[in-house]
């Protein structure tokens, strides 16, 4: 949930003397994204966006180099990046199961594929595996109600998911 | 009363025009093939002022909810005075029952922008952000492609057809939202687009006045845009030979034109119709979506999205259209994602799953929504589990109907949103609830 706040201003930073926005993310980004807006602080989602799909997850450096990046106060950058539940500010597995639970989902039948996937993974929704293969996560509406239940499985939904089919799909992830 | 031919869906294979098998990306040179751009060219022949004018004719009406005068709204627009006008396009479809804006970008993204561009000719605006909710990867990639083919086309850019708009080049854009229900209130998007958290502006100003970067700002949905190739091609009284005039009164805005329908739920052919607005909601699950799934009973639906609220069994035949709020109890048509509820359905169940929705969507902005959202939950979970009182349901339903206590209290509608589905579960299925709780108060019997 979007207002619960963390103490992070004393929380240390782990660093490492190599960039997670590197100059060839920065150099893309000024070429196809900021001429689009007249504000520097609106390519931040842009700016989260690639970081995350390049390392599965926001470190709290990366963080620091956007704010630096797009001319903006850190704590800009983490009022933003903690709102949006897209957003991991800490570390991921390497797959993420997404599983709706909205209302055509449970009337179709999503609580079946969610217990099994407990079951199956031995995590709560919204833990890790400890091999760190998967998360797994009940989230809201995923605008796919005419194909319920859906499961989002990193980038591709499925529609109307059987357990058969989602374990076997589950499985086929390294 | 059955729609003739499909107007939004003209190029997606859908019954019972076509099979859903056959659905692809239609790419530019096919759109133009079929007739599109047409309604474009025929556009930028006329004054914006006139298409102002066309489209309040046609009395197009927002297809995001609200069901606001499309041509009303663009009227509100100042006149230029050389700084920047943006088009923001509400693509954050993540009310829970709504999927039509998905297919129309997924399968048909050229229909979108000719729509954008007729909006940015017409109201001037020379930049269009598309603000597709993050869970769209599929379709955020293909619109990505359309843009490229629309430029290459000179659509958009430099070399556009629309020549200079506003004095500027005319662009389109991508945006993704990153998971965040909220960002699909317009101010919230606006503030979204700026790159902060997706928090409800305080209005006035409105966005046409001060929107997106401080700027007047256009803000439509998908399916709105959508319309407006059409519009501009066959004209406004055409658009008005579909749907019908309101049967409330004269003076009451009628609901015109096609509209496409997300049907889910208990049924046997769930997914996205499209059909005269005002079509009764049994033809569509009758006619479209094979009847009720199992051959149940049906006992309930919500029209428009789940913060309309609850249909009850005898309410089977209701007109989907926009003043279906005024005759049966719901608060309107919403987006007109039907959500349908066989005999076996919990009510209960049903209401506690919205109210989830709603409290882990909530913003957190104003205290009411944040905080009266997540206690409506946990009653609502006590009553679920048999551990509710009869003061919870009186309570609950005390909440949903005083303006003042949570509805009426907050910046946007997501409060009144969860509070019009508490209201209409309780007044149509007080039983349902009453039936799960134990009486408050303990008849002491004492022994003389």
């Amino acid at each position: 949930m979007a207002w619960i706040t963390k103490n992070t201003a004393h929380e240390p930073i782990e660093r490492r003397d190599e960039p997670f926005l590197t100059d060839a993310m920065k150099t893309k980004l000024e070429a196809d994204v900021l001429p689009r807006f007249p504000t520097k602080r609106a390519a931040l989602l842009p700016t989260l966006h690639e970081i995350q799909h390049t390392y599965g997850w926001i470190p709290p450096q990366a963080l620091d180099e956007a704010a630096t990046f797009l001319d903006i106060a850190p704590a800009e950058v983490l009022d933003t990046a903690t709102f949006y539940e897209e957003y991991y500010l800490k570390p991921k597995g390497r797959h993420l199961i997404q599983i709706c639970q909205s209302i055509a989902c449970e009337l179709c039948g999503h609580e079946n594929l969610l217990d099994k996937c407990i079951e199956k993974l031995g995590i709560e929704h919204g833990e890790t595996t400890e091999d760190g293969r998967y998360t797994l996560v009940a989230l809201e509406c995923l605008g796919a109600c005419g194909g319920a239940p859906a499961v989002l499985l990193n980038e591709t939904l499925y529609e109307c998911v059987t357990w058969e089919h989602l374990e076997a799909e589950i499985d086929a992830l390294k | 009363m059955t729609l003739e031919n499909p107007i939004l869906l003209k190029r997606i294979p859908t019954p019972p025009w076509g099979d859903v098998k056959d659905r692809q990306v239609v790419t530019y040179d096919q759109y133009v093939a079929t007739g599109g751009y047409v309604g474009l060219r025929k556009a930028l022949e006329a004054q914006p002022a006139e298409l102002v004018d066309l489209v309040k004719e046609s009395q197009l009406r927002g297809r995001g909810g609200a069901g606001f005068s499309c041509g009303m709204k663009w009227s509100f627009m100042p006149p230029p005075d050389g700084e920047p006008r943006y088009l923001a396009v509400n693509a954050d479809e993540s009310e829970p029952g709504t999927f039509k804006d998905r297919l129309l970008m997924e399968c048909d993204p050229h229909i979108l922008l000719e729509g954008i561009a007729i909006c940015m000719h017409t109201c001037q605006l020379d930049t269009a952000y598309i603000y597709i909710r993050g869970e769209y990867h599929l379709q955020a990639k293909v619109l990505e492609q359309a843009i490229a083919e629309a430029y290459a086309n000179n659509i958009f850019g430099e070399n556009s057809i629309c020549g200079k708009i506003n004095d500027r080049t005319p662009n389109c854009y991508v945006h993704r939202g990153a998971g965040a229900y909220i960002c699909g209130e317009e101010t919230a998007l606006l503030e979204s687009l700026e790159g902060k958290r997706g928090w409800p502006r305080v209005k006035p100003p409105f966005p046409a006045v001060a929107g997106a970067f401080g700027r007047p700002t256009v803000i439509n949905n998908v399916e709105t845009l959508a319309c407006l190739g059409p519009i501009v091609e066959h004209g406004a009284g055409w658009f008005k030979t579909m749907g019908r005039a309101s049967t409330m009164g004269e003076n009451v805005p009628g609901s015109y034109g096609p509209k496409l329908f997300g049907m889910s739920g208990h049924l046997n052919r769930p997914g996205v119709y499209e059909e005269h607005l005002g079509i009764k909601m049994s033809e569509l699950i009758e006619n479209h979506c094979g009847g009720m799934r199992n051959g149940k009973k049906f006992k309930s639906a919500i029209p428009g999205g789940v913060s309309m609220g609850f249909l009850t069994p005898d309410q089977y035949d209701a007109e989907l259209d926009f003043d279906i709020g005024r005759r049966y109890g719901v608060l309107g048509l919403g987006t007109a994602g039907v959500i349908v509820m066989d005999e076996d359905t919990s009510i209960v169940s049903m209401t506690r799953n919205i109210v989830r929705f709603f409290a882990r969507e909530s913003c957190g902005q104003c205290t009411p929504c944040r905080e009266g959202s997540g206690w409506l939950y946990q009653m609502l979970c006590r009553i679920e589990r048999g551990e509710g009182a009869f003061k919870d349901i009186d309570l609950m339903d005390e909440l949903a109907r005083s303006m003042g206590a949570m509805p009426g209290t907050t910046i946007c509608g997501l409060a009144d949103g969860t509070n019009w589905a508490v209201k209409t579960a309780i007044e149509k299925f007080r039983h349902e609830f009453e039936a799960l709780c134990k009486p408050t108060l303990v008849q002491v019997s004492v022994n003389a």
